[in-house]
C-alpha cells in the first residue's frame, strides 16, 4: 500500500494546519503526539478541551459548509493565516471521522458568517437557539402549513424604540427566554402574529407583534424577498440587531446584519 | 422425653431462634439490596470515591449497605439466642450490649451516607465550577467535602455516646465565621438581588424604556437580578440593582 500512501500524501503534506472537526477523545488525543503540526479543533462543543477550538454554530450537515465555517472562524480569531494549506478532516458517511480536504486559507472568501455569532451584540447561545428555532420552524411549519417568521435578536431598547405594538404584547411581563423548553412551542403558535418577535442581547423574549419602523434607504437586499425580509434587513441597518427571518413563500432562513443579508440556509437540509 | 418437654428446651427454643433471626436477616439484606437498586441509589453513588473504593474491594456501596442490615439482624439473634438459653447470666452487660449495637449500627450507616453525600458534594460543586479555570478554585469543593465528612462525624459519634460538645462549638464557631464571611463578601450581591426581584415582578420600567437613575440616562437594554444595563450613543452602563431602589428611576416620557 505504499503507493497510495505517496498519492494520497500529497493531500496532507506540508499542510500549515489540520482542522479536526468534532473529533473524538481519542482521535484528538492521536493528534498530540505530533508535534510539527498546529491543530484546530472545530465544533459545536469542546468535548475533547482542546486549547485552539473554533465554534461551531450549528452542525452543519452540508460538508462545504461546514468547512468554510471553520475556516472562517479560524480567521476571525487569529488561529490561521491568509494563504495557509490546511487538511481538513471530517465526517461525511459515518459518524467518525472520514474524509480529509485539503483547502487554502483565502482572506477574500469572507462572507461574515462567522461574525454573526461571534461579534454580535447578542450572546451567541441566544442566536444559535434562535437559528435553531427558525429552522425547525421552517422545517415542520405551524400544523404543517408554512410559517413565515422574524425574529430581531438584540439591541433590544433601540429595536423596541424604532418599532410599534400592532396589538397587545402577549410576552409582556412575562420572563421567557429563548432556549428555554417550553419556549420553541409557544413561538411556534405566536408565530402565526403578524409582526416581529424582539429578543434581548440575554436572550428574554421582550415582545411579540412587534411593526418594525426603521428607514428603508440603503439596505441591500436580493430583490424579489418580501417586506418581512425588507423589515428585517433594514433594523439591522438602523440597530446593532440581528435579524432572522423564515421566509413563508420559499421556506429558506436568511440572516441579516447591518443591512446586508449574510446567512441562507435551507431547513431541509438540516 | 416426649415431644412437648424437647419443645421447651431453652437450647431449643434458642435454636429455632438463631435460625429465623439468619433467614429474616438474609431476607431483609436480599429486600434492602433490591429496595436500593430500584431507588437507583447506584446510578447516585456512581463515580464518587467510596463506591470507588469499593468497587475495588470486590463489592458495591448498596451491598455494603444490604450486608450492614443483615449482620444487624444477625446479631440481635444471636443475643437474643443467648439470651434465651441462658449460657451467660449477666443480665445487665447484655441489656447493655443489646442497647448498644443498634446505636453502632445507625453510626455506621450515618458514616456512609455522609462519605457519599461530601464525594457527591465536591462533585457537583466541582463540575459547577469547572468552567472557572482557577487554581485556587479547586479547594472550595475540597472544603465543602470535609465540612460534611465533620458534621458526619459528629452525628456518628454522637449516637454511639461519645461526649461531643467541644466537636459541636467548633462546628458552631466555623458556620457563624462562614456565614459572617458570606454576608459581608455577598452583602450587595443579596440587596441588589432583592432590589431585583421587585423589578422582575412588577417591572416598573422594561427593556426599551427611556430612564434616568442618578446621573445616568439611556434607553433600558436588559434587566436581570443583580444589574440593570442602560445605554446612551456613548456609554452602556451596568447599574446595580440596589442603587435603583436607592436612587430611583425617572422615566423619560418626552
Amino acid at each position: 500500500m505504499d503507493g497510495l500512501d505517496d498519492v494520497f500524501g500529497d493531500l496532507f503534506s506540508s499542510v500549515d494546519g489540520v482542522l479536526l472537526f468534532s473529533p473524538s477523545g481519542s482521535y484528538y488525543e492521536r493528534f498530540a503526539t505530533i508535534d510539527d503540526v498546529d491543530v484546530i479543533v472545530v465544533g459545536t462543543d469542546n468535548d475533547v478541551g482542546a486549547d485552539t477550538f473554533v465554534e461551531l454554530p450549528l452542525a452543519f450537515d452540508d460538508v462545504s459548509d461546514r468547512i468554510k465555517f471553520g475556516l472562517e472562524g479560524a480567521f476571525e480569531e487569529g488561529v490561521i493565516e491568509d494563504g495557509d494549506e490546511l487538511a481538513c478532516a471530517t465526517r461525511l458517511f459515518d459518524n467518525e471521522i472520514d474524509t480529509v480536504s485539503r483547502v487554502r486559507a483565502s482572506a477574500d472568501d469572507h462572507t461574515g458568517i462567522y461574525d454573526l455569532f461571534a461579534k454580535s451584540r447578542a450572546e451567541p447561545d441566544v442566536i444559535k437557539a434562535v437559528l435553531e428555532l427558525a429552522i425547525e420552524l421552517g422545517k415542520k411549519g405551524q400544523k404543517g402549513k408554512p410559517v413565515g417568521a422574524l425574529f430581531v435578536v438584540g439591541d433590544a431598547g433601540k429595536v423596541m424604540n424604532k418599532s410599534r405594538p400592532l396589538s397587545y404584547n402577549p410576552f409582556e411581563k412575562s420572563h421567557v427566554h429563548v432556549g428555554d423548553p417550553i419556549v420553541n412551542v409557544m413561538l411556534k403558535e405566536f408565530s402565526r402574529l403578524d409582526g416581529a418577535f424582539v429578543i434581548s442581547d440575554a436572550g428574554k423574549i421582550v415582545s411579540a407583534y412587534r411593526y418594525l419602523e426603521p428607514s428603508a434607504e440603503g439596505v441591500d437586499i436580493p430583490k424579489g424577498l418580501g417586506a418581512r425580509h425588507m423589515a428585517g434587513g433594514a433594523i439591522t441597518r438602523d440597530t446593532n440587531a440581528i435579524a432572522i427571518v423564515l421566509s413563508e413563500s420559499d421556506g429558506l432562513v436568511r440572516a441579516f446584519k447591518g443591512g446586508e443579508m449574510i446567512l441562507e440556509v435551507d431547513p431541509e437540509a438540516y | 422425653m416426649d415431644w412437648q418437654t424437647f419443645i421447651e428446651e431453652p437450647a431449643v427454643i434458642a435454636a429455632a431462634v438463631l435460625a429465623l433471626g439468619l433467614v429474616v436477616g438474609y431476607l431483609v439484606g436480599r429486600l434492602n439490596k433490591e429496595l436500593l437498586t430500584a431507588a437507583g441509589v447506584p446510578d447516585a453513588v456512581e463515580g464518587t470515591p467510596f463506591e470507588r473504593t469499593a468497587q475495588s474491594l470486590g463489592t458495591s456501596t448498596v451491598e455494603i449497605v444490604a450486608r450492614l442490615s443483615s449482620w444487624f439482624i444477625y446479631g440481635i439473634a444471636i443475643l437474643t439466642a443467648i439470651h434465651i438459653a441462658q449460657l451467660l447470666n449477666t443480665d445487665a452487660f447484655w441489656f447493655r450490649v443489646t442497647e448498644f449495637i443498634p446505636q453502632v449500627f445507625v453510626a455506621v450507616l450515618v458514616l456512609i451516607l455522609g462519605f457519599i453525600i461530601a464525594d457527591k458534594s465536591e462533585l457537583a460543586v466541582s463540575e459547577y465550577l469547572r468552567g472557572v479555570k482557577l487554581p485556587e478554585i479547586s479547594l472550595l469543593p475540597r472544603l465543602i467535602k470535609y465540612s460534611v465528612l465533620y458534621v458526619t462525624f459528629i452525628i456518628a459519634l454522637g449516637q454511639i455516646g461519645v461526649h461531643v460538645l467541644a466537636l459541636l462549638i467548633l462546628l458552631t464557631v466555623y458556620a457563624v465565621g462562614v456565614v459572617i464571611v458570606f454576608t459581608v463578601a455577598f452583602k450587595d450581591f443579596l440587596v441588589s438581588s432583592a432590589a431585583g426581584i421587585y423589578l422582575l415582578l412588577n417591572q416598573p420600567y422594561g427593556i426599551g424604556d427611556e430612564v434616568r437613575i442618578g446621573d445616568q440616562s439611556g434607553i433600558v437594554q436588559e434587566v436581570d437580578l443583580f444589574v440593570t444595563k442602560i445605554e446612551n450613543d456613548s456609554e452602556e452602563y451596568i447599574v446595580p440593582n440596589r442603587k435603583v431602589l436607592d436612587e430611583g428611576v425617572v422615566r423619560n416620557r418626552e
